[in-house]
This record gives structure tokens, sequence and C-alpha cells, in this order.
């Protein structure tokens, strides 16, 4: 049995991406984020701050619910952070950590969330970036996820750009990238699945990159693996899987 | 009671075809549903929806053709669902004609209608194609720091719907849990609608009387509608009917005809 099964991969990776004592905040369509700040939560014992946009703080449910946005992530919150708050704490740079979704990511961390074809006659309309045109470059730390990792999705140039700015780190169900915003850097291939290679991880991007300094992704503790098991939610994690994704063939 | 309080119909009746709306709530959460059900079964046309987040709300009212324009920032069924089908097929087949944005920059516009000023700045945005693409200035800091800062023009919408867990006769309406961004949006708009869970006594808002989201004064109309949110939720009512909304979402017209006859206003107008 492969370490990392379904989902795995992408909620630990991205609970990774947290650090101690930040302000963190989890989105509306968000599933994978909100499971990795709730690993988080449970596996590591440092403290930080996590906001979601259901407008609880520090909430912690028993349950992950369906959607990102579900009162259950208000719940038991002793204040709610509502959404002009958190909004307003990203653009005065004090949201230390956002994560956000794509449709196509390039080598910057910009991505497109609103179209695939020309804009105004789209062949694919997508959902939209949310908040992202105006969190992407005001808050610190920006991660990005994206469960299908393909030429199609990791692109050299976006058909549209929804949101640019400071993106440190790509999660993808193979692969994390992370680059310096700063220096204004392309992603570079930090940490890989150990049973992908590089080599392979590069096929399947569409976009060039650095890997000299990639190393295999490290094992999954046990206080990760013990805070998966508790939050017990692998069919709706899994759901927001591409099907019958496969890297080799297909 | 009070001439404030009106049927769900006549609540629907009173948006005319034409008319730009705000509904409150996020994507499945606290959406005033039932009334945009009413919308549909009166045949309204040619809306516009205001909604930073809206998902089954525009998605009904695209597969009902009722919607020609629309301001939105994120649009999906979420929950697992994925993308709004019918909104997107509106897109896609020019029915819908939309003007993207980012949330915020919705929730600037309506924040400049409701103080009463032509524009609103705006944090970040550059580097997004959405500048360009909606034609938003920048200006210049006058008072000299040299930053430049987006402005976006002032989003007043005909009608904010909201939907509130109780109101009272003289409709002042308690929301329990998060706003979303209802506070600004019931500001901006230039009448303001209300569908509630409950009608309860003035008394009893008057003891918690910062729960009160918006006064009665600055709204027109109330309908009281049990589970007006169905198939969404309403927090610390009901949770997301999934069975319900997986059904609204089966293709076709009796699957529509269908979802419109389980929901619970049109349930309670058969028992009458």
């Amino acid at each position: 049995m492969p370490e990392w099964r379904g989902a795995e991969y992408v909620v630990v990776n991205l609970a990774r991406a947290i650090q101690p004592n930040e302000v963190v905040f989890s989105g509306v369509n968000s599933v994978l984020p909100m499971a990795a700040c709730i690993l988080a939560k449970r596996a590591y014992d440092f403290p930080f701050t996590y906001l979601s946009v259901a407008g609880g703080v520090d909430v912690v449910p028993e349950r992950l619910p369906r959607s990102s946005t579900d009162p259950a992530l208000l719940a038991g919150s002793a204040a709610i952070f509502s959404n002009e708050d958190f909004y307003d704490l990203a653009t005065r740079g004090k949201l230390d950590l956002i994560y956000l979704g794509a449709a196509q990511i390039d080598a910057f961390g910009r991505t497109n969330v609103s179209a695939i074809g020309e804009w105004a006659h789209p062949k694919v309309r997508l959902p939209g970036g949310g908040g992202a045109a105006v969190m992407m470059p005001t808050a610190p730390r920006v991660a990005l996820w994206r469960t299908e990792h393909s030429p199609r999705t990791l692109v050299e140039t976006l058909e549209f750009v929804t949101a640019a700015g400071n993106t440190v780190v790509l999660v993808t169900p193979y692969a994390v990238f992370e680059r310096d915003p700063a220096k204004n850097e392309r992603l570079h291939l930090a940490t890989h699945r150990p049973d992908v290679t590089p080599a392979e991880i590069a096929a399947r991007t569409g976009f060039a990159f650095d890997a000299a300094r990639a190393v295999p992704t490290p094992t999954m503790s046990k206080h990760e693996r013990a805070a998966l098991d508790a939050i017990d939610a692998f069919d709706l994690l899994d759901n927001e899987m591409p099907k019958n994704q496969t890297l080799r063939g297909a | 009671m009070t001439e404030k309080i009106v049927s769900l119909a006549e609540l629907a009746r009173s948006i005319p075809d034409g008319a730009s709306i705000g509904f409150g709530g996020s994507f499945l959460h606290r959406g005033p549903f039932a009334l945009v059900r009413e919308l549909v079964r009166r045949g309204a046309r040619d809306l516009e929806v205001i909604k930073a987040s809206p998902g089954y709300d525009i998605d009904l009212l695209a597969r009902a053709h009722a919607v020609s324009r629309a301001k939105t920032g994120i649009v999906a069924i979420e929950g697992g669902f994925g993308l709004a089908p019918a909104y997107r097929r509106a897109i896609e087949d020019g029915e819908l004609k939309l003007e993207e944005h980012s949330c915020m920059t919705i929730a600037a516009g309506l924040r400049a209608a409701a103080a009463g000023v032509p524009f609103a700045p705006v944090a970040g945005v550059f580097g997004s194609d959405l500048l360009e693409l909606n034609q938003w200035k920048t200006v210049a800091d006058p008072y000299g720091s040299g930053k430049e800062t987006v402005v976006v023009p002032a989003i007043a919408p005909d009608v904010a719907v909201i939907h509130a867990n109780e109101v009272d006769a003289r409709g002042n309406a308690r929301v329990y849990g998060s706003p979303h961004w209802d506070h600004p949006l019931t500001r901006a708009a230039k009448r303001v609608l209300v569908t509630a869970e409950r009608l309860v006594s003035s008394e009893h808002l008057a003891q918690q009387p910062e729960l009160t989201l918006v006064p009665g004064f600055m709204v027109e109309a109330v309908a009281i509608v049990s589970r007006g949110a169905w198939p969404g939720s309403l927090h610390p009512d009901y949770e997301v009917d999934y069975q319900a909304v997986a059904a609204y979402l089966e293709p076709g017209e009796e699957a529509l005809a269908r979802h419109l006859a389980a929901a619970p206003e049109a349930q309670a107008f058969v028992r009458a």
C-alpha cells in the first residue's frame, strides 16, 4: 500500500505550511485547507490562530462539515470574525497565511479561476477567484493547492490572470513547490512524494522548474497520522480529488 | 399586525422584472432561498444578481432564465457538488452577462453606496486581469504617501433580500451566526426586504439589541417563512439538506418542478 492515500498528501502538506503563532485563514469552497487547519490544530504542539470564512475563531469541530462555509465552523466560537474583519486583516498585512485554490497555476504562483478560453466567450466558465485578487497581493504568505497535477493545470501561460501575489507554496497530489515572493522568483520543486521522481513530475507539469534542491517529502508523523484518523472524513476529502488520476499511464 | 408583514408571494411580486437584487448569506448558508424560488414561480425576468458568493440562488434563477446580469466573486454549489451548472451554461451561452469581482470589490462598492460616496478604495487587485477587464481606476494618495490604490464604483442594488432568524412586526431583523455580507448589503440597497424564520415580540429583540442586524425603520416588508433558507442551512436552527441539493441538481424540467414542489413553503401551502 502506498504511504500516502487519496487526499492525504495534499491535506498534510497544506497543514505543514502553517508556522508557529501565525494567523491562518481558510475560505469558501476550500474543504482540503479546512481539513489541513483542523489537522494542524490536532497534530502540532505550537499555537496558531485558525480563522474560518464561516466566522469562527479556533473552532475544531468533532465532525468535518461538507461545506467549508458551514456554521459548524462557528459553533462554540467565543467570537465572530466577520467577512469585513478578515478582509481588512489580510489587506493591512496581518493575516499571515491564506489558502487559495485555482484551476490553472503558473510558475510564479499566479492563478486562473475565471475562464478557459476567451473570458468574454468562455469554453468553460470557472467559479471565479473569490477574494483572491484582493488577498493574494496583500497577505504575506499564500498557499495554493491543485488536486489535478497535469500540463493543463500547471501551465507556463495562464489564459486569464485572476490573481497574482505572495504565493509561497503550491501543493499537488505529488509535489510541494515553493518560492520566495520577495524575489519574484519562479516556483521550484521543494519536496516530492517518495514514490515519484522529479522527472515524472516534470513530465506532468506545464511550466519548467528547478529541481536541484528537491528531496523526498518527509514521512507522515504519528501525530499527523493520528489527527487524520481522528478527523475520519476520508470519503469527504477524497471527493475533492480528480477521479482516475494516475501518474504513470493515463 | 402592521403593514410590514406580507406573504412570500407579495414580497416576490414587489420585485419588478429588471431589478438588481443583492441576496444575503453565502453559498448554501442563510440565503433567502424561499424568496428566490418564489421569483421563479412568478416568472421573473431580466434580473441582476449581486452577491460575492452565490450558488444555489443564482443557479436556480439561471435555470429558470430569470437572470440576465450578475456581479459575483465566486460561484459554486459547494458542499462537494462543485460548479453551479445552470449558471455556467448561462454564461457560456451568452444569456448571462457577468461582471466578475473579487468579493471584497463588491463589498467596497456596497460600502461606497452605504456611505453616500461615488467610489471606494480597495487594497490589492494589482497583477489581476480583473483591473483592466472592469476598467477599474487607480488613484494616487492625495496625502502624498506615493501609494497607488484601486477604486471601484459604488454598488447600490435596487433591492436587498436577506433571511433572518427572527423578526418583529416592525421589521427589526435578528440574525444568529455570521452576518456574511448582509451588513453593507442592507445599508447600500435602495429597498430592504426580509424573510424570517419566526415572528417574535419587540420586547424579545430589545433584550439583546446588538443581535439585530437591520433595524425595522430600514425594512420595507417582511415575510415569515419557516425553513426559508432550505435547502441551505440556518445557524443554529437547521443544517444543509444535502439530499435536497442533490435532487435539485438532477437535470431537466421535471426535476426542477419536483424541487420547487418539495420546498417547505410549497408544502405549507398544500397543507393550508
